[in-house]
């Protein structure tokens, strides 16, 4: 209640700001507004970029660019192959990588006791994660460029991103394991189930929709991947026909390609290419990241009926 | 003082569920001490007792639940239809298809309501979708559930209210048609309305089912069971019909607990 006094202005209102009060408050706007504009800073970065690559490369898409072949020495290639072999090293990767770091992960985080295996285990994964792709890159060049004389080639590439991502995918599953709460799990084995129907019905099905965006995450990354196959998987695209689909045909992907001709290329149109591809695979793999949002919620909501 | 429901004259019940010098450890803590208990068919036992008493350590104990805890150790016997359930040809699957259990916290599965209830027998091998069908729509009707549910079996189980869902945890429970139901406070996370009904519907299980009931509310054990086990330490101080445990307990220690004394 305001006393009849502080009409007259001679007391301090009961509910009004004292000074105190008010420079807590000011505090707690001005971080408010400092966190936000971190928050967008980060929006504007993004777009910033994005719209530069645009204005860079927007020139070159045109269909014989996207769709056509590279050229050695000559103005006009095309990155039409160097898509394809993008596409069919992010599939071979993908189809090694997913059983093995899956099933890695559902033995660590559902069947493993804590103890040294389980440790051992963990330990290597994580030191796996720690080699710089170009080491790892090195490393397949000795074994299948050279020790098991392939040669450049997708697989020789595919099987060196494999040992550079198995530990990602492998994290990933298992923080969407544990992230199922073990009432669910207790609920299951309640009603008779074994661990295998624990785990497939009621365990996986909670845990796709991250999974999933682990997935498509790590997609991302193998389509920009570059030091590792540069030297597994070559500067060039297949001698035999461009669109080749022999796992043993060398396959320059486009971050490769995009690499080479500002590096090594002697084609005159050099700038041309080159932010083209930027162009091309910088979209790719914005689409892969708002598609792993997608897919995910899909997923999720068809196995367990909600959103998230 | 209390309302006891009286235990029908003469009847005795079946020993459904018989435990036998049950010692249960988790790790080097003696967690239940020499436990002895005879929970009859068709009636309702309580465990009652003070927070820590053991007597959920003891109910797990009755569908091996204790199992699927590292350093739990089970020894004793605990017989159903007069079979260890702990013996060397006893399969825990087979187990808990006859014993089921009703958690403490609502835990339905993120599927829909009818994938919940049928999810028992899914799982241990029936395919038949019309079979399927009338088994959800049964033990809907006896977790009384079915009215509440019956146009919406296809949406998410997480949409039910928390009453609504411990009904379907039980729901899901009886479509497997057991013969011993496990509760372990089956509504102390849920509202006087919805606890009334749980209890009301304890009463019509029991025509079909035998109850086991943990409860931390001494005035629900006297509402709902026939046989009541004091639980103090680890230990089982006293057993005895309900009526009697509440009316005139033979020990000091259930005595106190049930005047208020402690816990």
């Amino acid at each position: 209640m305001i006393s009849a006094a502080s009409a007259s202005g001679a007391m301090p209102s009961a509910i009004g700001a004292t000074r105190g009060v008010r420079r807590r408050r000011f505090a707690d706007a001005l971080a408010t507004v400092v966190l936000w504009t971190m928050a967008c800073s980060i929006i504007v970065m993004l777009a910033a970029f994005v719209l530069y690559m645009l204005y860079l490369g927007a020139g070159a898409m045109t269909p014989s660019f996207i769709f056509g072949q590279p050229k050695e020495t000559t103005a006009g290639g095309g990155i039409g192959p160097e898509i394809y072999n993008s596409f069919y090293i992010l599939v071979l990767t993908l189809l090694f990588t997913i059983p093995i770091a899956v099933s890695a992960g559902i033995y660590l985080q559902e069947y493993a006791r804590p103890g040294l295996f389980r440790t051992i285990v963990q330990f290597s994964a994580e030191s796996l994660a720690t080699v710089p792709s170009i080491v790892m890159g090195l490393f397949g060049l000795l074994i299948f460029v050279y020790t098991f004389h392939w040669g450049f080639t997708a697989l020789g590439g595919a099987l060196t991103l494999t040992l550079l991502n198995l530990p990602a995918l492998m994290r990933v599953t298992q923080e969407a394991l544990g992230s199922v709460p073990d009432t669910l799990r207790e609920g299951s084995v309640a009603l008779g189930g074994t661990r295998w129907q624990t785990i497939t019905r009621v365990v996986l099905p909670s845990a796709i929709g991250r999974m999933t965006t682990g997935v498509v995450l790590i997609a991302g990354r193998i389509f920009g991947e570059t030091a590792a196959l540069i030297f597994t998987a070559g500067l060039s695209v297949s001698v035999n026909a461009p669109y080749d689909p022999n796992p043993f045909h060398t396959a320059e992907t486009l971050a490769v390609h995009l690499w080479y001709t500002r590096s090594e290329s002697v084609v005159p149109d050099v700038y041309r290419i080159g932010n083209g591809s930027a162009l091309v695979l910088l979209i790719m793999v914005l689409l892969f990241n708002v598609s792993a949002r997608v897919v995910g919620r899909a997923l999720t909501k068809r196995f367990t009926g909600r959103t998230s | 003082m209390f309302q006891t429901p009286s235990v029908p004259v003469g009847e005795e019940g079946s020993a459904k569920l018989v435990a036998e010098h049950v010692d249960v450890y988790y790790g080097t803590f003696h967690a239940i001490k020499d436990a002895s208990l005879t929970m009859r068919g068709q009636h309702v036992t309580a465990l009652i007792g003070p927070s820590g008493c053991g007597k959920s350590t003891f109910l797990r104990a009755l569908d091996r639940m204790h199992d699927l805890t590292p350093g739990a150790r089970v020894e004793g016997c605990i017989k159903l239809d007069g079979e260890d359930i702990y013996g060397p040809d006893a399969d825990p699957v087979v187990i808990r298809h006859r014993i089921g259990m009703v958690f403490q916290r609502p835990n339905p599965f993120p599927k829909t309501i009818y994938e919940n209830v049928v999810y028992g027998p899914r799982i241990h091998g029936e395919r038949n979708k019309a079979r399927l069908d009338e088994l959800a729509e049964r033990a809907l009707r006896q977790a009384a559930l079915w009215d509440e549910v019956k146009d919406r079996l296809n949406r998410s189980a997480l949409d039910l209210s928390g009453g609504q869902q411990q009904r379907l945890c039980i729901a899901r429970a009886v479509a497997l048609n057991p013969e011993v139901i496990l509760m372990d406070e089956p509504a102390s996370a849920l509202d006087p309305i919805a606890t009334s009904k749980i209890e009301d519907l304890i009463g019509q299980l029991t025509e079909q089912y035998t109850v086991v009931i943990v409860t931390h509310s001494m005035q629900q054990a006297a509402r709902v069971s026939d046989y009541t086990a004091f639980f103090h330490l680890g230990e089982i101080v006293e057993v005895g019909s309900t009526n009697q445990i509440f009316t005139h307990p033979k020990e000091k220690r259930t005595e106190d607990y049930i005047t208020g004394r402690f816990g």
